[in-house]
């Protein structure tokens, strides 16, 4: 029971960080219906840009201090990144077939990549010194490690500010506008470019933070970019193009993981936790091809 | 019409789609300052392309004008895009109720008032609408995808209402709707019209309908304007009674069985 309660914890936190990143692609399917399959490579890119300016800003202003402002850099240039993808890869492909566009961000993610690659090389590299603490938190006989525990609060804060912006900003709601019929939300003088490239630069700055956290956690090289590919079950879980079913579905995931790695794995050679979100995700779509609150399409009867 | 009280004014515009499908050949129309002027046909005369060219929405289809020109209040339109048309005043009610089905309706209502910012503003103007729409306040909290036909089309020119328009352009606002749901909607817009004072071009098949409305029409047929005149002319036109209004030159109602139409040559296209 104690164990198992340890599971469902860490997993828990661990999904936030998956959520956080299944928001970015969430957001990107929603307003553009582009299947971002760059995902991996923009936590990737965002994880060095924090990585950098960590090791540059921890010696003038102290671990606590550098790390915010390298957190809060790495927002800024996830932003700035995203407009520009948006703007040179994207913009032309407006209109062009779905297909077309999903392969664009193929070729993004190998730019990407390749980028990061020469810059940064392929060695694992950690934040040293440690942001976080190793002592973990104990409550009773749960323990929770610290690095965790803030990367859940992170998504979590994140997750909030990104969700009050849908609901009650002007452009969020134009956002949402633009989702559900783009020629309806042009006619009412909505910039869908705009649209577009906020879409983008708020999947930047998500999937920055996760991989930020996620390379704390497991130190940093380019596995972090399969995090790309593991949101993929948690978007389709929660339905591709919903908010509060991103940060469901991300949750899910990490439970789900972390139970297939403590029960299942001992009588594996290996590996289930990578495929368990997977197999789960194929066998949830034979019932609820929608996922939670995917759109279906209204129908009036 | 005279010219000079104009605040748009089409001179003689060709459209293309793909650079190649030539679909209006030769559009002229004119909008007075604060009046409703409508435009007839049959489907694909190019109603709504017209709509659309003035609106800027073409060239998210792949469209363009590519001659003539299209004026509002004096200034060249023709070469902006949807964007900056809106934010001069113009706003297309699209046909086929286009409502953002997933949001409520009033928050479409919001989105229409994009250009116009947030604040006490958005407070006022939402006031406005509910005030020219009743129905709407009662369903203000709902999903706009469940709420009924005239509901929806109701939800849709509310929208474009919050957005301040200089110009409104409505594309069939009657279609698909129950007869005294079309009368209703009729009384608002003729209503939206006189008390605040937006131009209306009203794109309609049901030429009696928008013949009682509006005081000036246009005719068209494949991609060009063929008859243009007062509502009270052209519903004594021979052709616009026998093709438009369904009646014989007796004033009657036709029977189906008389019609022979490859019969009858129109008398404009000789």
């Amino acid at each position: 029971m104690e164990l198992l309660l340890q599971f469902v914890t860490s997993g828990i936190l661990l999904g936030g960080v998956y959520a956080l990143v299944a928001l970015g692609w969430v957001l990107i399917y929603k307003c553009s219906g582009v299947l971002n399959l760059a995902m991996g490579e923009l936590t990737l890119i965002g994880a060095y840009v924090c990585l950098q300016l960590y090791t540059w800003f921890v010696p003038v202003l102290g671990i606590t201090f550098g790390f915010i402002i390298a957190l809060l850099g790495t927002l800024i240039t996830g932003f700035v990144l995203g407009v520009l993808t948006e703007h040179f890869f994207l913009r032309k492909m407006i209109g062009e077939p779905i297909l077309a566009v999903i392969m664009v961000t193929v070729g993004i993610s190998f730019f990407f990549r390749g980028i990061v690659f020469s810059i940064w090389g392929t060695d694992i590299r950690v934040f040293n010194p440690a942001v976080f603490d190793i002592t973990p938190y104990s409550l009773g006989n749960l323990v929770i490690s610290q690095v965790n525990l803030w990367a859940f609060f992170a998504a979590m804060i994140l997750l909030v500010i990104f969700v009050a912006f849908f609901k009650y900003t002007r452009w969020g709601l134009s956002m949402q506008a633009c989702a559900d019929d783009e020629m309806a939300a042009l006619s009412l003088g909505v910039s869908a470019k705009f649209v577009y490239a906020i879409a983008w630069a708020i999947a930047f700055m998500a999937a920055g933070v996760g991989g930020t956290f996620l390379g704390n956690i497991n130190g940093l090289n380019i596995q972090v970019s399969h995090l790309g590919l593991l949101v993929l079950p948690a978007v389709v879980l929660g339905g591709l193009n919903s908010i509060p079913g991103a940060i469901v579905g991300g949750i899910v995931i990490g439970l789900l993981q972390n139970l297939a790695d403590g029960y299942i794995s001992q009588f594996t050679p290996g590996g289930v936790k990578e495929v368990a979100p997977f197999i789960f995700m194929v066998i949830f779509l034979l019932f609820k091809p929608f996922g939670f609150w995917g759109w279906e399409r209204i129908e009036r009867v | 019409m005279e010219t000079t009280d104009s605040i748009l004014k089409i001179n003689n515009i060709e459209v293309r789609y793909h650079e190649v499908i030539l679909v209006l050949k030769g559009v002229s129309i004119e909008v007075p300052h604060g009046g409703i002027v409508a435009l007839l046909g049959a489907n694909g005369a190019g109603k709504s392309t017209t709509l659309k060219a003035i609106s800027g929405l073409l060239k998210h289809e792949d469209g363009e004008v590519t001659d003539g020109s299209i004026e509002f209040m004096d200034e060249r339109i023709d070469k902006l895009d949807a964007e900056s048309i809106a934010k001069r005043g113009i706003f297309q009610i699209i046909e086929g109720r286009r409502v953002f089905e997933h949001l409520t309706v009033e928050e479409n209502l919001k989105v229409g008032a994009h250009l116009r910012g947030n604040g006490k503003q958005l407070k006022n103007r939402l006031e406005m609408v509910y005030h020219y729409f009743s129905r709407l306040k009662e369903k203000r909290n709902e999903i706009a995808g469940f709420v009924s036909g005239g509901e929806q089309q109701m939800t849709v020119i509310g929208r474009a209402l919050m957005a301040q328009p200089k110009l409104m352009l409505l594309d069939e606002p009657s279609m698909g709707l129950a007869p005294f749901l079309i009368k209703e909607i009729f009384d608002i817009i003729t209503t939206l019209n006189k008390s605040e004072a937006i131009p209306l071009l009203l794109v309609e098949q049901n030429a009696k309908l928008a013949l009682n409305v509006a005081p000036y029409a246009y005719v068209m047929e494949n991609g060009r304007i063929v008859l243009d005149d007062t509502a009270d002319k052209l519903q004594e036109n021979p052709d616009i009674k026998d093709f438009y209004l369904g009646m014989t030159d007796l004033g009657g109602r036709k029977s189906f069985r008389d019609v022979k139409h490859y019969k009858r040559r129109k008398r404009w296209l000789t």
